[in-house]
């Protein structure tokens, strides 16, 4: 029986389905043109990159892959198709956007690269008008071409908040009567006034500057979609028309999907996607121990099998026996953290002493993490890979981010006079490693000399009840996930008053004043000075406690070829995959 | 069909008398019950069996004074990192990476580092408590609900056959499915009373669903027995009602519920492990369903971890069964071994 998988899905508390909200300004610099290879400080991007994509060394041609997963596919609609699994599908394989991303082997990494626009969009000075040029001779799968208007037709869509609650909002957030404008299908006669088409040109208006358009750019959002054959957004759902190289076969919402090749797909007008493989059977809702378990025998069709799913610890160490070549493990883009609500533990000492009580080893192990692989340690709040990382490495707690010390907590909290305070958290009753790391946690708080009170929920409460400021409890846990790899994706969601991922409820004028000015200032100069604001809060207020930074450990088939861990996504570079014959 | 005790006494009475006369003929009278007993005495696989229960019993009486004996503690006594692998999750001594060691004689739970003996210990303790409640319980409300529908005749058997119907349709697992969730929020924000909220709704949820059968087949011994003569004669010479549900018609029907009360055991204990798997039973305390749950994606590496719990579930319920089985043999007027 099934009811255990989704609860899986939510025990790691990640949240990128509802990875909302964000800054404004960025680094990118794209006037130049030049590749910026930021390596571990940031992501490259490289506007000047032509089609078609270099072919892969050695690659074949043919067969079906076979991807099995747990999860299901929430929605395929491109304006509210959100999630990892749903946005990396989407944007690899189906639909193509203004911009992508792709596998850099150099520089072992992802990096940003025109898609249907001839470049990565070109700004005014002050951010606040993107223009991207949109190729000739890109059909959708029945043969219409694609015109600018059909970017205008997604725009319009993306901002349809009530028709797509699920969507990502940056459309609504930046771009000109984002607030006012309400969508599509809900405000079918309106319009938002933010776009101008002048032939294969759209001009993109912003209600403030968004440097970081060029990477929103690369969402299922910005995907064109013809006017005329999406009247019925439910219907449209079932069969988003396909600009890249394979198409909607037969979709089950949630349970399965078949991609077949789309005819219409020139690779001469792609800089970046393969077509390789003929098909792609994906099928989900499967049994993680059952999918781990055929992946790892590798026999019959198991061999051009793969799953972007975390191996589970007992597979994981029998796949790195049996067959460590085939395991694929890397970063992803997510970070966790414990969320002391600063309304209720008013005091930076207490939350100091969380940070020593926290049992940082034991929690990753009783959630049935990979110490190591898919749970590392964390001491600071902008990750690895991401523009704007403080730089030297800072630990605002100095215990390196994973030690526990019991005694240095009382000590702490004996200071602040506050020995015996309670500590009142949510979990999951219903998912057994929510269960279990509720009892590492009430055995360390207490230990730490404070007063654990767990709070039972469901799963399906689980998310509710913690984004619910007057909830009942006192901390929270929750990761947080990048939208794309620079500061802004980070600090204003963590630390800006009334922000969606700000469970802490920290408000401070100063810090929201602080990072809207960086958001105003030009990217370089932005991403020097978010390091010193991040060290600023960090020390200055304790407002979060770093507790792991996640990481993916996905397998293949023996005869999968070019799967590596995209790290803007945490899944895996669709676009490269090949079978060996 | 049992003859009434009232005759049996009546006959053992008379069977005394008969023995204080020296040269009368010795004539052994037995009782039902008597002589239920003595054929389950010579059935081996009825002894075998109940002394694998009454072993299990044990268990769960002595569950903490066990656990004492061999050194080991329920829950989590220690840091999971202090007892477990950081890189694989399993126990630094014990299976399945090192050998035995009488420190964890079944090994520690990847994960947690919980003691698996002391998790056993406690989870036959929980599923013996939750079947043995349960089962008191729905055979009380089945003797009480059957008799009275069965005596009654007219509207209140109606009525208390409509609900005996009504809740023999309802899916049993759609209940407590349902019930789960509204118990985690309504209790959720104390852990102990979130436990006894779910022990006692887990014991009237499996209550509620498993009276009507004791109830049906009760009813229907009433119905039969009603118009016999010794209760017509009873109801003339003005017996109270009660006097005659309980003395008169009850001792008739011990065997009916005996068979039920000990096969609805294994059944409970198989029920409470079985929600407890779905992560719908109690999540609070040990239980075998819950390792089971834990155990399944270790089997191969760890098989031990997933064998304990499916071993004691297999065992007990097996030997509930076929004493069970038994003891309807022995109950039964009609069978000749």
């Amino acid at each position: 029986m099934k009811w255990k998988k989704p609860m899986a899905a939510v025990g790691t508390l990640a949240l990128l389905s509802a990875a909302a909200c964000g800054g404004s300004d960025s680094s990118s610099d794209t006037d130049e043109g030049d590749q910026t290879t930021v390596g571990e400080a940031g992501l490259a991007q490289d506007p000047n990159v032509e089609p078609p994509a270099a072919p892969i060394e050695g690659a074949q041609s043919g067969g079906t892959v076979t991807v099995l997963s747990a999860a299901g596919l929430n929605t395929m609609m491109p304006p509210e198709a959100y999630y990892t699994n749903t946005g990396s599908i989407l944007t690899s394989l189906v639909t193509r956007e203004l911009t992508q991303y792709r596998y850099n082997a150099d520089i072992g990494g992802m990096e940003l690269v025109p898609d249907l626009a001839t470049d990565l969009g070109q700004h005014n000075e002050d951010f606040t008008e993107w223009t991207f040029t949109i190729r000739d001779g890109v059909r959708y799968e029945d043969g219409t071409e694609v015109t600018a208007e059909d970017f205008g037709t997604a725009i319009d869509m993306s901002m349809d908040r009530k028709q797509f609650p699920d969507g990502a909002e940056y459309s609504n957030e930046y771009f000109l009567n984002g607030q006012t404008y309400k969508g599509r299908y809900t405000d079918p006669q309106g319009s938002c006034d933010c776009y101008e088409i002048d032939g294969n040109t759209i001009t993109i208006k912003m209600e403030r500057p968004f440097p970081s358009m060029n990477y929103w750019g690369s969402f299922p959002a910005m995907s064109p979609i013809p006017a005329d054959k999406s009247e019925d957004p439910d219907e449209y759902a079932l069969h988003p028309l396909a600009t890249g190289p394979y198409m909607f076969d037969q979709y089950e919402p949630e349970t399965s999907l078949t991609l077949v090749k789309n005819p219409e797909w020139d690779p001469n007008t792609d800089p970046a996607r393969h077509q390789y493989v003929d098909q792609w059977d994906m099928k989900l809702l499967e049994d993680s121990s059952a999918l781990d378990q055929v992946i790892i025998e590798d026999q019959g069709d198991a061999q051009t099998t793969l799953t972007y799913d975390n191996l589970l610890l007992p597979d994981y160490q029998k796949a790195q026996a049996q067959a460590p070549e085939r395991v694929v493990a890397g970063p992803d883009p997510c970070q966790f953290y414990v969320f002391p609500d600063v309304r209720k533990i008013t005091d930076p000492k207490v939350r100091e002493a969380m940070a020593w009580g926290y049992p940082y080893k034991d929690a990753w192990l009783a959630g049935g993490e990979i110490v190591g692989v898919t749970r590392s340690p964390e001491t600071q709040i902008v990750p690895k890979g991401v523009t704007g990382r403080v730089t030297p490495p800072y630990d605002v707690y100095g215990n390196g981010g994973q030690e526990t010390d019991p005694d240095k907590a009382q000590e702490l909290l004996k200071e602040a006079g506050k020995l015996g305070m309670e500590l009142k958290f949510l979990y999951a009753s219903d998912d057994p490693p929510s269960v279990d790391v509720k009892d590492v946690l009430v055995r360390a708080w207490k230990e730490a000399g404070f007063t654990p009170k767990p709070v039972a929920t469901t799963v399906a409460e689980f998310s509710t009840l913690r984004a619910d400021p007057n909830t009942d409890i006192n901390y929270r846990t929750g990761g947080w996930c990048l939208d794309w790899p620079v500061w802004d994706s980070w600090l204003p969601p963590l630390f800006q008053t009334d922000q969606y991922a700000n469970y802490s409820y920290f408000s401070n004028k100063q810090v929201d004043q602080q990072l809207r000015q960086l958001q105003s200032e030009p990217p370089a100069q932005a991403a020097e000075d978010a390091q010193d604001v991040e060290k600023e809060i960090m020390e200055k207020y304790k407002p979060v406690i770093p507790v792991g930074k996640g990481g993916v450990a996905m397998m293949h088939g023996s005869r999968i070829n070019g799967m590596e861990v995209d790290s803007v996504y945490g899944l895996l570079t669709w676009k490269d995959v090949w079978i060996s014959q | 069909m049992t003859l009434p005790p009232t005759a049996a006494d009546e006959a053992l009475r008379h069977a005394d008398e008969v023995s204080a006369a020296p040269e009368a003929v010795k004539i052994h009278g037995r009782s039902p019950m008597q002589i239920a007993f003595e054929r389950l005495r010579h059935d081996w696989v009825a002894v075998i069996s109940s002394v694998i229960v009454l072993f299990f019993i044990v268990i769960a009486l002595f569950a903490p004074l066990i656990a004492n004996a061999f050194g080991v503690e329920e829950g989590i006594v220690e840091n999971p990192s202090d007892v477990l692998e950081l890189d694989t999750g399993y126990g630094l001594e014990g299976p399945p990476n090192h050998g035995f060691t009488w420190d964890h004689p079944l090994g520690v739970a990847p994960s947690t580092g919980k003691d698996n003996l002391a998790e056993w210990l406690f989870g036959a303790r929980t599923s013996l408590e939750v079947a043995f409640v349960s089962a008191i319980g729905a055979t009380s409300l089945g003797i009480v609900f059957g008799l009275l529908a069965g005596f009654s005749r007219g509207w209140l058997d109606r009525i208390i056959s409509f609900f005996l119907d009504l809740f023999l349709s309802f899916p049993f697992i759609l209940g407590a499915l349902s019930l789960a969730p509204i118990l985690i929020n309504r209790f959720g924000s104390d852990a102990a009373k979130l436990d006894q909220a779910q022990f006692y709704s887990l014991i009237l949820i499996l209550v509620f669903f498993s009276w009507m059968y004791l109830a049906r087949l009760i009813r229907g011994e009433v119905l039969s027995l009603r118009e016999r003569e010794f209760i017509q004669a009873a109801r003339v010479i003005g017996v109270p009602t009660r006097r005659i549900l309980f003395k008169e018609l009850l001792p008739n029907m011990i065997a009916p519920i005996v068979v039920s009360f000990s096969l609805g055991l294994p059944a409970f204990v198989a029920a409470e492990a079985g929600l407890a798997f779905l992560g719908i039973g109690l999540t609070e305390r040990p239980s075998w369903g819950q390792t089971i749950l834990d155990a399944i994606p270790h089997f191969e590496v760890y098989p031990l971890f997933l064998w304990a719990p499916v071993i004691g579930i297999m065992v007990l319920v097996v030997a509930l069964n076929l004493l069970g089985d038994s003891l309807r043999d022995a109950f039964d007027p009609k069978t000749r071994r």
